[in-house]
């Protein structure tokens, strides 16, 4: 404790003025790397290796057309001829060889998984970025307006939680695949994707936020803002989000493992991605059929890809549940 | 196959013990009316439960049904029937001769799906209650041949609930009851789920195995219908999916029984469209060339040694090899991507158009992955597939509806004939004279057309094989639809069964043995 004087000596001059301060504040890294989020997550083997692979799976997904091999959504580059190839062995027919084989169409199931991998996480990540957005607004303005608006987007949400989610999915796709002329429907299929999950997931974020917003609005600094005349609006998206922000992050996580989850159960349904185009789901839907007949590898390894990132996700999102929660520090 | 000749005399030996069958298809008859749905899964299933005049025997050949005996009337002016006496419907009521009149006229109704039956048929006449006069317009030696599916209705029951006529798009009371003459009543139904039936006391006839009580049940996933039969819970499955053919055969306890379908696999185009549904300027399908640069594009032999695990045969014709009037005047069109290139370029469509590509995912061996392939080798020769698959229940309707372009279609004649697809696939769709009613893309040609009457009323063999020659030919040439393969028939059954499997994969329960 004594050394202390000695590091305020190596300060600047004091000058009386507040801002001077900021000098003696440590970088931003620093800053950091010394929350105490970032000394749980040091702390925790698990959160590491989930974030190392998920991290790991991200750059696949975006870098796929260097790391893959061939490009599976590409009709001209492939041949059915290759169609069930074992890993590792070479073609009967063709002699080329796949070294995670290839699916009954001939393609590459490494360069599939990494092509699937990108649809996956884009619409998990793209679901959970309109099912946030949905269900904050609308948390945020029954919490804060209370009333009418309250028991409408409320009850609503209380209806919707009453069907599984999957089926509302299941009807938002149905109702868009009638709306949408055949010649769109190949390229709309991914955002209708993303809007049955997003729409059937949003009810956690408002309910979270509605719960939080109820707390905070009573609280003395919002009762100030709103004093000196602040907007609604203002108030609400100033001052109460950012304090209602860490329960959401937590769910975003987790949503984004089960979006991932829903997507490929609709492609495995067979009403997701288009068969040309092949995600996660379709794959592990196709593999399905071989699963008795000895070709393992068609299902195996995208099964696998789904199960280490969905696990991952999850974990990392457990572990963020727990880093915030200021009564397990 | 095999069992076609294990077969048993039974005759006099009916229900030892009962038994119970549990069996899966993929696809669940879309209605329990024989007069809506003319397809193999409604008319297997309703073979058991209706009865026509006659039927097929276990070597498909046709035998006395309701119909005790029948000659032609002088001069091939039509076809006299003489009436089994003391048959009973399930609801008890007697079979008559007005029940074959009324059933006449609801088959052969516009509503009807099953109209082409009958076409060329001019009137039925009552002539007393055990007889029924057919009168064609000209002479028709095969008709014989091609009522076996048409199923008696009794005109009371249909009345009482409303189902005079078939309804196809809305349905009545006759697409979820049934009420018919056959070995089998359908004591449940839930479409989709679940159908039972149970043997009927007051059938009239005798040939019936040990089978009282049946559970239907439609599984869509093959994967999930094969575990079923192999862990027991199934006794019989149809199909087998090609690639767990060899590790059922290979199991303890179950076979498989396996042969050719006379199903031909094909693909169909939008003939008389004025343009296509997936939008873009007119019809290029209507353009021969075009059709030929498709059945080039596409590689057949590819197509059967991967996704059809070697075990199918590729098509020339609409219908199959072995089967009356199959005509050798054709080959398969070889696999010639640059052939197809050059054509669409020739055509004006080298750089490709959109198109829909519509196929079904739950109504033939495989039908999803043959299309994906088909789908991708399209792509390969620069055209612009807008791929689709659906299940069938959604299919007919929009093949109906005319919602389609390019389509998938696999067709079994129920006569065992050439003149059956002509009749139903290439003549020019007319309500009136019942012809061309599955022929979706509606296909026109004047001599196809002149022809087909001939060929129906031609006696002589070589004369009508003469002229189904040079139909095949010209439809070949205009390429009126790609044939790609002769569908396999593979059906996985309890081990120690006695099963028949017809070449039109229709079930008949009475014909099953069941062990001990």
């Amino acid at each position: 404790m004594s050394d202390l004087p000695d590091a305020a000596r190596q300060g600047p001059k004091p000058t009386g003025r507040l801002e001077e301060a900021e000098v003696v504040a440590p970088s931003r890294w620093k800053t950091i790397w010394d929350a105490d989020i970032s000394y749980s997550f040091r702390q925790s083997p698990v959160a590491m290796g989930a974030a190392f692979v998920t991290l790991v799976m991200v750059l696949a997904a975006v870098f796929a057309p260097l790391v893959a091999t061939t490009n599976p959504f590409d009709p001209s580059s492939l041949n059915l001829m290759n169609g069930f190839s074992a890993p590792g062995v070479p073609n009967a027919f063709t002699g080329e060889t796949f070294f995670l084989g290839t699916d009954d169409q001939g393609r590459d199931v490494w360069s599939t998984i990494l092509y699937g991998l990108r649809i996956s996480l884009f619409v998990g990540a793209m679901a959970v970025a309109f099912a946030m957005i949905l269900g904050i607004t609308l948390g945020l303005l029954a919490g804060y307006l209370g009333g009418w608006t309250e028991t409408i987007i409320m009850r609503v949400a209380d209806v919707q939680l009453t069907f599984p989610s999957i089926l509302v999915a299941l009807l938002i796709f149905g109702v868009a695949r009638g709306v949408i002329p055949i010649e769109y429907r190949d390229q709309m299929a991914i955002w209708v994707l993303i809007i049955a999950i997003g729409l059937s997931d949003w009810v956690q974020f408002a309910r979270v936020v509605r719960g939080a917003t109820l707390v905070e609005k009573n609280k003395e600094y919002v009762q100030a803002a709103r004093l000196i005349g602040r907007k609604p609006g203002a108030i609400m998206l100033r001052h109460i989000l950012p304090n209602v922000l860490s329960p959401v992050l937590v769910i975003a996580t987790i949503s984004l493992a089960l979006a991932i989850i829903a997507e490929a159960t609709l492609s495995f349904l067979g009403v997701g991605a288009p068969p040309t185009q092949p995600s996660l789901g379709t794959l592990i839907r196709i593999g399905q059929d071989f699963l008795f007949s000895g070709e393992w590898w068609i299902l195996f390894f995208p099964a696998c890809t789904l199960l280490a990132l969905a696990l991952s996700v999850n974990l990392l999102g457990d572990w963020l549940r727990d880093a915030l929660n200021p009564r397990l520090r | 196959m095999r069992s076609i000749l294990t077969v048993a005399i039974l005759a006099a030996a009916l229900p030892a013990g009962a038994a119970e069958l549990r069996f899966a298809t993929t696809s669940d008859p879309n209605t329990l009316d024989p007069n809506a749905g003319n397809s193999a899964p409604v008319f297997s299933l309703l073979g058991n439960v209706y009865e026509g005049l006659v039927r097929r025997g276990r070597g498909m050949e046709i035998e006395p049904a309701l119909a005790t005996a029948w000659e032609p009337i002088d001069g091939g002016a039509g076809w006299r029937f003489t009436l089994r006496e003391g048959v009973k419907f399930h609801g008890g009521e007697d079979f008559t001769a007005e029940d074959v009149l009324f059933s006449y006229e609801r088959a052969s109704s516009e509503q009807s799906d099953t109209s082409s039956w009958f076409a060329g048929v001019d009137r039925v006449e009552i002539v007393d209650p055990t007889t029924v006069e057919f009168y064609t317009e000209t002479p028709n030696p095969i008709f014989v041949d091609g009522i076996a599916n048409w199923m008696m209705m009794d005109q009371g029951w249909a009345e009482t609930n409303g189902a005079e006529r078939p309804n196809i798009e809305q349905g009545n009371f006759a697409t979820l009851n049934a009420n018919g003459t056959g070995p089998y009543r359908i004591t449940e139904r839930q479409p989709g789920l679940k159908t039972e039936l149970e043997a009927f006391d007051g059938w009239w006839g005798e040939d019936r195995g040990n089978v009282t009580s049946v559970v239907y049940t439609p599984v869509q996933n093959s994967a999930t219908a094969v575990a079923a039969l192999l862990s027991g819970e199934l006794d019989l499955i149809e199909p087998v999916p090609l690639q767990d053919v060899r590790r059922v055969a290979d199991a303890d306890g179950v076979d498989t029984i396996q042969g050719i379908e006379a199903r031909v696999i094909m693909l169909g185009f939008p003939h008389d469209a004025d343009a296509l549904i997936a939008g873009g300027e007119g019809n290029p399908f209507a353009d021969v060339r075009v059709r030929q640069a498709v059945a080039k594009a596409i590689n057949v032999p590819a197509i059967l040694q991967t996704v059809m695990r070697g075990s199918a045969e590729q098509a020339t014709q609409l219908i199959g090899p072995g089967l009356r009037g199959f005509s050798e005047a054709v080959g398969p069109t070889e696999y010639d991507p640059e052939g197809a290139k050059a054509l669409l370029a020739e055509a004006g469509y080298g750089d490709g158009f959109a198109f829909s590509f519509k196929c079904t995912n739950d109504r033939y061996l495989n039908d999803e992955a043959v299309c994906t392939a088909i789908n991708t080798m399209l792509a390969q020769v620069g055209l612009k597939p807008l791929f689709e698959t659906m299940p069938v229940a959604n299919y007919w309707p929009a093949l109906r509806a005319e919602d389609h372009d390019m389509y998938l279609l696999g067709w079994s004649p129920g006569t065992f004939d050439a003149e059956h697809p002509i009749r139903f696939l290439l003549a020019t769709p007319d309500e009136e004279a019942k012809l061309g009613s599955w022929n979706f893309g509606g296909y026109s040609n004047a001599r196809v057309d002149e022809l087909l009457p001939q060929i129906q009323a031609e006696i002589d063999e070589t004369a009508r094989q003469a002229m189904i020659d040079e139909l095949v030919q010209i439809t070949s040439d205009e390429m009126a639809y790609v044939p790609l393969y002769i569908q396999p028939l593979v059906w996985g059954v309890k081990a120690g069964m006695e099963v028949v499997q017809r070449p039109d994969n229709f079930l008949v329960l009475r014909w099953i043995e069941m062990p001990e």
